[in-house]
């Protein structure tokens, strides 16, 4: 690991970062909020307006614990987290991470038309039964064949050592082990 | 038993022992010749390493002579054939399709994904015209450690499965730690989805085969359940430098000689090349198993050139390996210029050399002892050859201290001593004759069969290429001989001669790059030449084809890297191949995919590296991450990985090592780090890559 970590004790000693309070900050953060949903695909101003304030509401709360840490940094956690927390809820899933991973790269890469409106609570359709359908199957079944390291026996070997071993024997000379 | 079926039998088991006849009688012959005339009053030391080092040049000589030769008898009394290839419909739907797949399996190694995809895209176009796609699957067995070359695979994948829709037919997986290499990467296939198949054909990156060609190895192996693996010969194409298109006019006019000769006393038990083979995989997984040699490297550790050893294997089991010298449709891409030629020389001399190791291994076939030998000796030739021509020299010296020798004042014709005359020209002859009568007989040939003489030119432009061509590669040869030389050496010493990664795209040498390369060369020449005019003058003029490749070395690698040369020779209808004449439609279709629009064009710029900015991007992120096994999360774990952020925060991407990318990417928490953190950077980049994978 790099200087980079190892002389991060300086940073210890630095100022805590600006206060959630200041209404800069808050600004900033719901600025960062809004272009992280527009990246996830979420464009339509209704579907921002309403999935951004619950963005926010989890980063006030993180602050009323004290655990905000980074402002920004926990505004985008607390995106994903929404987005994972809805997918589970949408299929239904329980505790099955490869899913949630399977669901949210169908959704992030385009291929379910629609469901940044779902997420953000404006439709009723359900999208579950079209996010099972996108597999993400980079590799089929297993279908496994055993596949041992077949000896080669090769010739000449070591083949000084084992006469002068051989030789040595020959005159009851026993050779030391280590 | 019929006269035909007889004398099937006789030439069966007849063919080998009449192929190593001649090659043996032709080096005895020679032998002959040369200790009669050098053993002037007894045979001194140096003469007698002159004779050991000549016979086994010329037997090096001689077998590669007589593989063309007898390449070239079995071409011309073979019935008429239509194409190399081209099997015809009915024979390719004979078949039995949709009863087992058959993968076409591609290792990869931080090559160009764009050309990967490219390639196994034109070759799934080609099967979908012969109607057996859905006897076909696809796996990218990828070995990559560069970042960005990973993810960009991904992207590829992800794009080109979702155009071929369901089932899923094509399949890609980045192998976490590559043991073994290439090797170890198709055992890890065996391992986990070998019972899916009961073929699979190995392509290498930048392969390509045509859809007939394809089918057609299928139905071959269905015909002998005896038949292990069949190995179709590829033909260099797709490169447009001078010194590519004279290789390809060579390996596509010459090759097929060759490629004939050693099928007739190969026969069952022929070598894998690497690629463009199709393996019956059972029997692979049962017996290719390949062990660690005992002992370090450059002689122990694991199998490098593996292709070798696996037929070896394969023969030892008894299974038969053929190679398929009829068939064509089979390509592959070749260096572009003399020094990314010699960088592929460096990557495989060593594990051509481990192979020595092999020869007198216990269970091997006698042939597959010769094909290790012969593997050997593609390498092991240029250090004999130098060696030879230092004896050479010091004999002549010795020579020039004691008598007349071969030069008198400024006649360039030798003067040989009155009695020996006839032997050294004789020999001189014989050894001219065995490295230059292939290509006059691939010249025949073509004069043979006037259609085929036009896909080359015609035989005026053919005959032309080929005497430029066999100009050129007397330069050449003395510099390829020094580049071995010093592979062979380095390997020998343990020590690294320090060659970066091999180019395979068209690109041009610079005066910079070849005096880097071929400054020592010069020198060489330069200083040889001078002692040898000073010392022995007439062996300097025997010496002058040799200094001269040297001396010419740094204009001749620049000038014959040139696409502009190699285009006009192509407008002139030199070097011109079947390729370039009527180019098959699988390499057309390989230009048409390479020319659609780039993907990864999309998303990058030039502000950053690829995979930074590609997880910035939640498509690209989401994708990789679902790409991902999950695991078990450990505290010491995210700490490292937070810690590894940080510094790519901090530091910026040049301070983390390949190593600590690849950790990065590969654990979903170190994936989620990096794209959180990514996104919650003070400074967010303008504009953010939207793209979608």
């Amino acid at each position: 690991m790099g200087a980079g970590v190892s002389d991060r004790l300086d940073a210890l000693d630095a100022p805590v970062p600006a206060a959630w309070s200041v209404t800069d900050d808050r600004a900033a953060v719901e600025q960062r909020v809004r272009r992280y949903l527009n990246a996830l695909g979420v464009h339509d101003p209704r579907e921002i307006e309403g999935l951004t304030p619950q963005v926010l509401e989890r980063v006030e709360f993180r602050a009323t614990l004290g655990q905000l840490g980074e402002p920004l940094e926990v505004a985008i956690e607390e995106t994903h987290r929404l987005l994972d927390r809805w997918l589970v809820t949408e299929l239904g899933l329980e505790a099955e991470p490869d899913q949630i991973s399977s669901a949210r790269a169908a959704v992030l890469g385009g291929h379910l038309p629609g469901w940044t409106r779902r997420w953000a609570g404006l439709s009723e359709v359900s999208l579950a039964e079209s996010m099972r359908r996108v597999h993400f199957q980079a590799v089929p079944e297993r279908a496994p064949l055993t596949m041992d390291p077949n000896p080669i026996q090769l010739c000449c070997h070591r083949l000084v050592p084992r006469l002068l071993a051989r030789i040595g024997r020959g005159l009851g000379i026993r050779r030391r082990r280590a | 038993m019929s006269l035909q079926g007889f004398s099937a039998v006789v030439a069966r088991h007849f063919q080998r022992p009449i192929y190593f006849i001649l090659v043996l009688l032709t080096t005895l012959f020679t032998l002959s010749l040369l200790s009669a005339a050098i053993q002037d009053g007894g045979l001194s030391t140096l003469e007698l390493v002159l004779l050991i080092l000549y016979t086994i040049l010329m037997l090096w000589i001689s077998a590669s002579f007589w593989t063309a030769a007898i390449g070239f008898l079995v071409l011309a009394f073979q019935s008429r054939r239509a194409e190399p290839v081209a099997p015809s419909p009915e024979r390719v739907s004979s078949g039995r399709p949709g009863t087992f797949k058959t993968a076409l399996v591609m290792p990869v190694y931080n090559e160009d994904p764009e050309r990967v995809f490219a390639g196994l895209r034109a070759m799934v176009d080609a099967l979908t015209e012969t109607g057996r796609l859905d006897d076909f699957e696809l796996f990218i067995l990828s070995d990559t450690r560069e970042p960005d070359i990973w993810l960009q695979e991904e992207l590829l994948w992800r794009r080109w499965s979702e155009e071929l829709g369901e089932p899923a037919r094509l399949f890609y997986r980045n192998r976490v730690e590559n043991i073994a290499r290439k090797s170890g990467n198709l055992a890890d296939f065996c391992r986990e989805w070998g019972g899916r198949y009961r073929y699979m054909i190995v392509l290498d990156a930048d392969s390509l085969m045509s859809g007939e060609t394809l089918v057609e190895m299928v139905r071959r192996m269905e015909a002998d359940a005896r038949l292990a693996l069949l190995q179709v010969p590829p033909v260099p194409v797709n490169r447009s430098s001078f010194f590519a298109r004279m290789l390809q006019f060579a390996g596509s006019l010459y090759g097929r000689l060759f490629v004939a000769g050693l099928a007739f006393w190969q026969q069952d038990t022929a070598n894998f090349w690497g690629h463009n083979a199709i393996i019956r995989v059972r029997p692979f997984a049962d017996h290719c198993g390949l062990p660690r040699l005992p002992g370090r490297e450059p002689f122990g550790g694991d199998i490098l050139s593996h292709d070798f050893v696996e037929a070896a294997l394969l023969a030892r089991a008894g299974w038969r390996v053929r190679l398929a010298y009829d068939l064509g449709g089979s390509y592959e891409e070749i260096p572009p210029t003399l020094i990314d030629y010699a960088k592929r020389d460096r990557r495989w001399c060593q594990g051509n050399l481990q192979h020595a190791r092999l020869i007198l291994a216990r269970g091997f076939k006698p042939l597959s002892r010769l094909h290790f030998a012969m593997g050997v000796m593609s390498y092991a030739a240029s250090p004999l050859w130098l060696l030879f021509l230092i004896a050479t020299g010091v004999e002549a010296y010795f020579k020039s201290l004691q008598q007349p020798v071969y030069f008198f004042g400024y006649s360039v014709v030798p003067i040989w001593p009155e009695s020996y005359v006839v032997e050294m020209t004789t020999v001189l002859w014989v050894t001219l004759i065995l490295l230059f009568l292939p290509k006059i007989l691939a010249l025949v040939l073509l004069a043979l069969d006037r259609d085929e003489a036009q896909r080359f030119g015609g035989l005026l432009k053919a005959s032309l290429s080929v005497l430029i061509e066999s100009l050129l590669s007397v330069l050449l040869a003395p510099v390829l001989m020094l580049f071995q030389s010093k592979f062979v050496a380095a390997i020998l010493l343990r020590t690294s001669v320090g060659w970066p990664a091999q180019q395979r795209g068209d690109h041009q040498t610079g005066w910079l790059e070849a005096i880097g390369a071929h400054g020592v060369h010069t020198l060489i020449a330069v200083a040889v030449g001078a002692v040898a005019y000073m010392q022995v003058p007439d062996f300097f003029w025997w010496f002058t084809p040799v200094l001269a490749g040297l001396l010419l070395s740094i204009p001749v690698s620049i000038f014959t890297s040139r696409t502009s040369l190699g285009q006009r020779a192509k407008r002139a209808g030199l070097f011109l191949t079947p390729s370039e004449t009527e180019e098959p439609p699988v390499l057309r279709r390989l230009e048409e995919r390479l020319a659609e629009p780039s993907l990864l064009g999309e998303l990058s710029t030039d502000r950053r590296a690829f995979w930074t900015q590609a997880m910035m991007n939640p498509g690209v992120y989401a994708l990789h991450d679902a790409l991902l096994h999950d695991e078990p999360q450990t505290r010491r774990r995210r700490h490292i990985l937070e810690g590894l952020v940080l510094q790519l925060q901090d530091e910026g991407e040049d301070s983390l090592s390949l190593r600590e990318k690849r950790a990065l990417l590969s654990h979903r928490e170190g994936l989620y780090l990096l794209h959180t953190r990514l996104w919650a950077a003070s400074a967010l980049e303008k504009p953010l890559p939207l793209a979608k994978p």
